[in-house]
């Protein structure tokens, strides 16, 4: 009965958003016994080359990135991803400074599904900051909005293919297509490059 | 017999906990923006129409005072959430961002600078409260939401010195800070806040009026059956384009005897309380509250004479106003596997929130924010929801309601400007009476923790002498939610659903009308039971137009947030 009562009290609880505790699921054992999260953690850098995808392509050269990352395990055959990544990108039309300095964070999850070993598919969100590399502020020019930050988010999907490993170390290629959720049209792009990464535990 | 009863709360249980897919908020106190119950349609963070469908009355649910929301802030003449000053309650830290998408990007390069989409704007929250130190934790809190601003921004930036926020120069509808310190052990569990806050209050005259909260100060006290909350503000308005400024000074605060736990499992369960607001105006404010001061007792009572029957009541008085709120349930006993409710509520008084202020100053206009008479609601409904499986239940309701006397706005002018328009008049009431009628269905289904889904209906058909409304509600809405929960550790919660039109018919000379749509909300979250942290990413308002849904207001664009936190 009492049970019965805090689950009610719970449950509206949710309702009411309000006293609503979001760990619960810390105190629930069995999950906190099944959790393998962080058994394994390896870092990695990669760089490549951005493609732009559709009419972006006459907005913005071929650009190349660089940037860090860790994985982690988070399920058996799952490892989840945090990127970080730089980029410089130059117009393809007619803009008041040379180029705009773009950094990417991403978080998501990388499958590695064994009918497919070793090719790895991925997913997830990802968060892109800019900045025009300009001295003036012309708002009203074409481009002027980048001379204040803008962010967009988006959603990448990426396929994995870790060649070679030693030991802890491992490398490979990958290929990424990334939509940016902009306006008048979302932005698309693909990256290729390769990846070195090294596994602390 | 007590039996039943397991059953009766197992039931509610199920129902609460799959009411609704569990879609983050963008802030604290904005879970209104995903719900999909009726009508609800968002000006703005600080002022939004919220009326379930079913819950009788033309009012929406912020209209109105109850006990519950003794610790709410008091935005003009509605009770909010937002901005929450209510200390998290679990040890942690925590960080949000986010941004309602369609900003360029390199778009910019290929398009012509006239036929830009509108600046998106982002939110930002981040917090920490410490682990306890002999009883001892801190906290600290800011949060700022921009969403919702572009639209109003060139009405509202003329008005306010400098950006009238803590980042950026987006003039956000609020922006807050607050520290302290709290003290928590078996007896007492007491906090003291400090900050600053800016926040726009949307009024009556359908104006946005800045105030600066500088400081803020909230204490909080729980002890034995009591709950107690002391207030200072010294409220700051000002209109650059006119120079004019005032402050405000006040204390509000409330303390209340609850109902303690011997108590509840009496047949008598009783609770008391007293809410105050007291007030010094300096300068030119833009509202008053008659003698300065508002005094508020109530009494509350649940009466249980037996297990299915239950009786409540909520009264409170004072020299100006008074408000019943009461309301009985029975659970019929007639068929073993259907839960049978029948119930009847009844709401009267003379006014629907009587701590709010008494009046509003625009233009040389006094508003009057009371009415002389009296609203009264009442509200008869059968409810069933059966458990013939431990996976699925459906279930109905069906209520039938009428109102005499609700609580209107009487336009005397309507002031027009350029993209905006005022009114004035004042509060009346509409002395006839409005009767409506509502439908709502159910069907749940769920698979251990795996699977959550709901999908419910509801539809409402509203008639009286009187036709129009502040809000004339949405008369039908469909939602279908689910909440998934793979291995413990991923969350998916979803919402599709969709609202017929609702319309605004008070606050412009022709309706305003906000179209009928769907919207899909979703929530991705990855947790670590075992580190105690979450990683959730949030898009909101999918699908639906990009509108706005109050006069005045601004519009409701698809956003995409997220959120780590890390508790202790």
């Amino acid at each position: 009965m009492k049970k019965l009562i805090t689950i009610l009290a719970l449950g509206l609880a949710s309702i009411l958003h309000a006293g609503e505790d979001p760990f619960a699921f810390k105190n629930d054992s069995l999950a906190v016994a099944n959790d393998i999260s962080f058994s394994h953690l390896s870092v990695f850098l990669e760089g490549g080359e951005i493609y732009p995808m559709g009419d972006l392509m006459d907005a913005v050269e071929n650009t190349l990135y660089g940037g860090i990352g860790v994985r982690y395990t988070y399920w058996e055959n799952v490892d989840g991803i945090v990127m970080f990544q730089y980029a410089y990108f130059k117009p393809r039309t007619d803009i008041y400074y040379d180029g705009v300095h773009q950094f990417m964070g991403r978080v998501g999850a990388d499958w590695k599904w064994k009918t497919i070993h070793p090719v790895i598919l991925g997913a997830g969100f990802s968060c892109s900051w800019t900045r025009a590399d300009a001295e003036e502020i012309y708002i009203n020019k074409r481009g002027g909005t980048l001379t204040d930050n803008e962010t967009e988010f988006g959603w990448y999907a990426r396929i994995s293919l870790p060649v070679f490993k030693y030991k802890e170390y491992s490398a490979g290629f990958h290929v990424m297509w990334e939509q940016l959720w902009t306006l008048p049209k979302r932005s698309n792009m693909l990256y290729a490059g390769l990846t070195f990464e090294r596994s602390i535990w | 017999m007590n039996s039943l009863l397991n059953k009766i709360i197992s039931i509610f249980a199920v129902s609460a906990c799959v009411a609704f897919a569990s879609i983050d908020p963008e802030m604290e106190g904005m879970e209104v923006v995903s719900r999909d119950d009726g009508t609800f349609l968002i000006g703005s963070p600080t002022f939004y129409f919220d009326r379930a469908l079913g819950a009788g009355g033309i009012h929406s649910e912020s209209e109105l005072w109850t006990p519950r929301k003794l610790r709410y802030r008091q935005l003009f003449n509605r009770l909010s959430v937002l901005p929450s000053w209510a200390p998290i309650e679990t040890p942690s830290i925590w960080m949000k961002t986010g941004n309602e998408i369609g900003d360029l990007i390199y778009q910019d390069f290929i398009t012509d600078p006239n036929e830009r989409p509108g600046n998106r704007t982002p939110i930002l929250e981040a917090g920490v409260r410490t682990p306890l130190w002999h009883g001892l934790w801190a906290t600290f809190r800011l949060f700022q939401d921009d969403h919702y601003c572009t639209r109003t921004y060139a009405f509202r930036k003329p008005l306010v010195e400098g950006s009238f926020s803590f980042f950026g120069e987006n003039w956000p509808m609020f922006s807050s800070f607050y520290g302290g310190l709290g003290y928590t052990n078996n007896l007492i569990n007491a906090s003291v806040l400090a900050g600053m806050e800016y926040v726009w209050l949307f009024s009556e005259s359908s104006r946005w009026i800045p105030v600066h909260y500088k400081p803020r100060v909230e204490a909080r006290a729980d002890f034995w059956n009591f709950s107690t909350t002391l207030v200072f503000e010294n409220a700051e308005y000002q209109n650059k384009r006119k120079k004019e400024s005032g402050e405000r000074h006040e204390v509000n605060g409330s303390v209340i005897y609850n109902c303690g736990e011997s108590c509840k499992h009496g047949m008598l369960q009783l609770s008391a309380g007293l809410a105050f607001r007291f007030l010094d105006d300096d300068g030119v404010v833009y509202t008053g509250l008659q003698d300065n001061r508002v005094l508020w007792p109530f009494l509350e009572m649940r009466v249980r004479p037996m297990d299915q029957l239950k009786f409540d009541v909520m009264f409170g008085i004072n020299n100006r106003d008074w408000l019943v709120q009461d309301s009985v349930e029975y659970h019929v006993p007639v068929f073993e596997k259907m839960n049978v409710t029948v119930g009847a509520k009844n709401i009267a008084g003379s006014r629907l929130n009587p701590i709010a202020d008494t009046h509003e100053y625009f233009d040389g206009d006094t508003i009057s924010l009371t009415a002389s008479g009296k609203m009264n609601l009442l509200q008869g409904y059968v409810g069933f929801e059966d458990s013939l499986t431990n996976f699925l239940s459906f279930g109905l309701r069906g209520s039938f309601w009428a109102e005499y006397g609700a609580e209107t706005f009487e336009t005397k002018e309507y002031v027009e400007n350029g993209l905006y328009t005022f009114r004035h008049g004042d509060v009346a009431r509409i002395n006839s009476w409005i009767k409506g009628v509502t439908g709502e269905f159910w069907l749940k289904l769920w698979y251990k923790d795996l699977l959550k889904f709901t999908t419910l209906t509801g539809f409402e058909r509203i008639d009286g002498k009187e036709k129009r409304f502040e809000v004339n509600p949405s008369e039908f809405f469909v939602s279908f939610n689910a909440d998934w929960l793979i291995k413990k550790t991923f969350r998916i919660s979803h919402s599709l659903r969709y609202r017929s039109d609702a319309e605004w018919n008070l606050r412009s000379k022709d309706p305003f009308v906000v179209k009928g749509d769907w919207y899909w909300d979703a929530t991705f979250e990855q947790r670590f039971p075992k580190w105690g942290i979450t990683l959730a990413g949030s898009i909101i308002q999918a699908l639906g137009d990009e509108v706005v849904e109050t006069p005045n207001g601004d519009y409701s664009r698809v956003r995409f947030f997220c959120t780590a936190k890390k508790a202790f």
